[in-house]
């Protein structure tokens, strides 16, 4: 009998990612890499114009471009009816080519199928559309006005789209009244968009049996599975939805796109397969956007700066229609952990949506549903309240944390916040980057005249939607799901029902796996995305993996230990009482030397079970109790050019506490990539529309993605406070520096600033916006 | 995206011949840069189809044009819609013909045009000196072709 130890490789070991050879050969298999036999192309026409009537569409011209062989529009999927489309929340609905008038500049107005990609194209440039132009809503303030209604379908007549409200009002004013001091700021979280590298793309197929075959870049394949069945009246038993390698998603790829539903009425009418690839401007100006929230934030504060109250109330532009996929119960998702790390005593938080001729989404890029701008609104909100106090802002914040002792912490806005650890987190920061030290430089620079900034952001998060109680999507509660087999030889599988863009699941997955059984990791397969195989799941996005699939692989492979532990008993001829699990074997209680692995305990399984039923395998479905809550303290240290304008990021430590760290690897790579994407968010990227409606950034050369060259050098370390709730105590991290960034940047540049006078500058801080502000100090002092 | 433009051209014709000629469709559509494609449906409508280039953006546009002509006070309003490339152009322009004395004239004339789509935007660091040289070129275009008659 064995006596090995703890598996080299389980949690918490920095084992390299298991996906990667065949990422960094070349051998990924994405969507693109499907060609089927026959398989035609589609190309989408996109409107021109951002609100407008169509007068006329003539496809003739089309239909005579060698190769294609059909087009439709607007009215042909409304005859079949399939003219709308539900989005996620249940609330609204989406025109799946547009039927009577467009909506926003690129909406899908008719599709092409064609031999050839370039076919295609050349067909949907040959479909003539007549518009005749409507006056464009581009912005949120102006829809508010109801002076032009862009949703006539409705029953309500009116842009505005949804009131959502929670706290304390009456409350939160009066204790604002009694505030002995009150600051108060617009703060706009621009629109941006998550450009994953791979755009969108399908391959629809009916196979001889009549059943849809699926290939699509899906962060949520078994939800897909069921909004096209509600969709398209097609039996769910007969989809079979495949999600192959993604690149990237970002909550990108968790809507259903209209180019989805084209390519499968595509292959239903024509008997082949067709491919949809989207183009850059195509994912840039019609696919899922992220932010674009108002938020008018105010704080109030006792002298020595201890909160009193929070009020935030937002304008948020949903676009053309409210497709932004959050929980049913939650429109403005999780935007009420707008408190923060903090204890706010009375606080208030509204929410009003309106629609715009602008592209629809709203969706939670790298976010748990709305946390990134809640966290940006008070973490800006902090330093504004420092600097009006003259108190420095680490110390005001520390004055506020909610203490560890706090916790399971109810926090005004209604979430009950698991743990933390902040003040060590923050200690842990400003030690790692030297605060003090900075501080005295940054002094002398000031003396100087020099531009020097620190930025602190000591965020937290609410992910891993989430508990049935309050969360589902079109009706489906947000659980998810794990089915492990270990195999006779000890090797395994383990499916769940999310789906890995880059979170290295094939490595974590099958690490907890081996934490939990003692099993070699590079020996447990970790398959997902395929709905015939995987267990039913919402999928992968909001940071849920790891709290509710990561938890379900943890809760099954613990059943499948009990199990293992009758045939252990068998093997080791006592009773099950007599067995205990310990140092990673099953061993006689108290008797090491007698012991069996779980390698030989699955031999057995399938060899010799006694009188136990055959077989290691085990399903567990997890509604988790609670959210997690993990954390950050961030810093960001920035140098300006007086003359030009032109910031350099010197120094950013980002200190995580993300609960359990299953690889420490997988961890540090996430963060640099989320860090790498709040730079851009902060200084580089938003999607602008002129007061016509036109989209201005529809190509990487108007909507910049940081290279190597950009891109700051990231400090990272860590604190470990595990959430008390979870089986392994992790609470998720892919999301943490994409939402305590950008305030981190954002606060090093207005503290640079601040001697000018200069109080906040709107996302991105682009270099000339930091030149106009120091050049608009200078005048108003020279002045 | 919304452009203006002006500009002046002096012809060596009288007036009657330019004013003649500006509300011909047949004449002025033909005064079109890079033009591929005419066809006059009726004295004050054609279609034209002609080649642009701006930017990476590069194929033919289609424009439905309307004259508008208003003979009593000499000027000739144009109504130009069209587009292509997924992109949509709507440009109105004016010109009043004005009697500059010694059988010459003068045609002063002033646009507006609304790009919308990847000619707005992917075009859009080159579109503004591109879209006043089509308007431009159209007015010269006129002044060369009476210069050539006269």
């Amino acid at each position: 009998m064995s006596t090995d130890a703890k598996p080299r490789h389980a949690i918490g070991h920095a084992i390299k990612r298991k996906e990667d050879p065949r990422f960094v050969q070349g051998k990924g298999h994405y969507v693109d890499d499907v060609t089927l036999p026959g398989m035609l192309y589609l190309s989408l026409v996109r409107s021109p114009y951002p609100h407008a009537e169509i007068k006329r569409i003539d496809i003739s011209d089309a239909l005579k471009i060698p190769g294609v062989k059909a087009v439709i529009t607007g009215a042909d999927l409304e005859a079949a009816g399939l003219g709308w489309l539900p989005t996620f929340h249940g609330f609204d609905k989406q025109m799946v080519l547009a039927i009577g008038k467009v909506l926003f500049q690129y909406q899908e107005v008719a599709a092409v199928f064609a031999e050839t990609r370039a076919a295609a194209a050349d067909g949907a440039e040959a479909v003539q559309v007549e518009y005749e132009p409507l006056p464009a809503v581009s912005d949120p303030f102006t829809a508010k006005k109801d002076e032009v209604i862009l949703r006539p379908d409705r029953e309500a007549k009116t842009n505005h789209i949804f009131h959502w409200e929670v706290g304390d009002r009456d409350g939160a004013d009066r204790a604002l009244e009694k505030s002995a001091r009150r600051v108060k700021q617009r703060i706009w979280f621009q629109r941006c968009h998550p450009a994953p590298l791979e755009p969108c793309a399908c391959v629809a197929h009916f196979d001889t049996m009549g059943r849809l075959q699926f290939h699509v870049t899906s962060q949520a394949p078994h939800v897909y599975r069921t909004a096209l069945a509600i969709v398209t009246g097609i039996p769910e038993d007969k989809i079979h939805v495949m999600a192959p390698d993604i690149g990237g998603g970002f909550g990108n790829k968790v809507p259903v796109y209209p180019g989805y539903v084209c390519a499968i009425v595509g292959a239903l009418k024509l008997g082949r397969p067709v491919k949809w690839v989207e183009t850059r401007t195509e994912n840039l100006t019609s696919t899922g956007f992220a932010r674009d929230y108002h938020m008018d934030v105010e704080l109030g504060a006792s002298p020595d700066g201890r909160l009193t109250a929070m009020k935030v109330s937002t304008t948020a532009d949903h676009g053309a229609f409210d497709a932004a996929a959050d929980p049913t119960k939650y429109p403005a998702g999780m935007f009420g952990i707008v408190t923060g790390s903090y204890q706010v005593p009375v606080a208030h938080a509204e929410v009003d949506a309106y629609f715009t001729n602008k592209a629809p989404g709203g969706i939670a890029y790298r976010c748990s549903f709305r946390v990134t701008e809640a966290s940006y609104a008070i973490e800006r909100a902090m330093d504004i309240l420092a600097d009006d106090l003259g108190i420095d802002a680490a110390e005001l914040r520390r004055r506020n944390f909610i203490a560890k002792d706090q916790f399971p912490y109810a926090s005004a806005l209604g979430f009950t916040y698991d743990s933390g650890d902040y003040e060590q987190t923050l200690t842990k920061a400003l030690e790692t980057i030297g605060y003090q030290d900075l501080l005295k430089e940054q002094a002398e620079k000031r003396a100087r005249g020099e531009l020097m900034g620190i930025g602190l952001s000591t965020f937290t998060e609410v992910v891993g939607a989430g508990p049935s109680k309050h969360f589902d999507i079109l009706g489906i509660k947000m659980f998810d799901s794990a089915e492990i087999r270990i195999h006779p030889t000890g090797a395994g599988i383990v499916r769940t029902g999310t789906k890995s863009q880059g979170q290295g699941h094939e490595t974590t997955w099958a690490q907890i796996v081996a934490e939990e059984l003692g099993l070699d990791p590079q020996t447990i397969m970790v398959e997902e995305g395929d709905t015939d195989t995987a267990p039913y799941g919402l999928g992968t996005y909001a940071s849920r993996s790891t709290p509710t699939a990561g938890a379900a692989i943890a809760m099954a492979a613990r059943r499948i230990r009990e199990k293992a532990r009758k045939i252990a008993a068998h093997l080791l001829e006592v009773g099950e009482g007599d067995v205990e699990w310990k140092d990673y074997k099953f061993q006689i209680t108290g008797v090491p030397t007698k012991s069996v692995t779980m390698k030989e305990v699955a031999f057995a399984a399938y060899t010799n079970p006694g009188q136990n039923e055959p077989g290691l395998e085990a399903t567990h479905y997890y509604d988790p109790p609670n959210m997690t809550f993990p954390s950050g303290a961030y810093v960001a240290v920035v140098d300006i050019d007086r003359e030009t304008g032109e910031v350099k990021v010197r120094r950013f430590l980002a200190v995580d506490d993300c609960g359990t760290v299953i690889n420490p690897l997988v961890v540090e790579g996430q963060i640099h990539g989320g860090l790498t994407e709040g730079f851009a968010i902060a200084f580089m990227q938003e999607i602008q529309y002129d007061h016509e409606g036109n989209n201005l950034n529809t190509n990487f050369t108007d909507y910049l993605i940081p290279t190597a060259l950009e891109t700051p050098h990231w400090e990272t370390a860590k604190t470990v406070t595990p959430s008390p709730h979870h089986p392994i105590g992790a609470k998720g991290v892919g999301e943490s520096p994409n939402v305590g960034s950008p305030a981190a940047f954002v606060n090093a540049v207005i503290d640079a600033l601040s001697p000018l006078g200069v109080r906040h500058i709107d996302m991105p801080i682009t270099r000339d916006k930091v030149w106009r502000a120091i050049r608009g100090a200078q005048a108003v002092s020279v002045g | 995206m919304k452009l203006e433009y002006s500009g002046k051209e002096q012809i060596p014709a009288n007036i009657e011949t330019v004013w003649a000629f500006v509300t011909d469709p047949q004449k002025v559509g033909r005064c079109l840069p890079e033009l591929l494609e005419l066809a006059v449906q009726d004295a004050t409508h054609f279609d034209a189809v002609v080649r642009v280039g701006v930017g990476p953006v590069r194929g033919k546009f289609r424009f439905k044009v309307e004259l508008q002509p208003n003979t009593e006070a000499r000027r000739m309003n144009l109504k130009i819609s069209g587009g292509g490339l997924g992109s949509a152009v709507d440009l109105t322009a004016g010109a009043d013909v004005i009697d500059a004395g010694a059988g010459t004239t003068t045609l002063s004339w002033d646009g507006t045009a609304l790009m919308r789509g990847p000619v707005a935007t992917v075009g859009g660091r080159v579109l503004d000196a591109q879209a006043q040289k089509l308007i431009s070129q159209t007015f010269a275009n006129v002044r060369d072709a009476l210069s050539c008659v006269t």
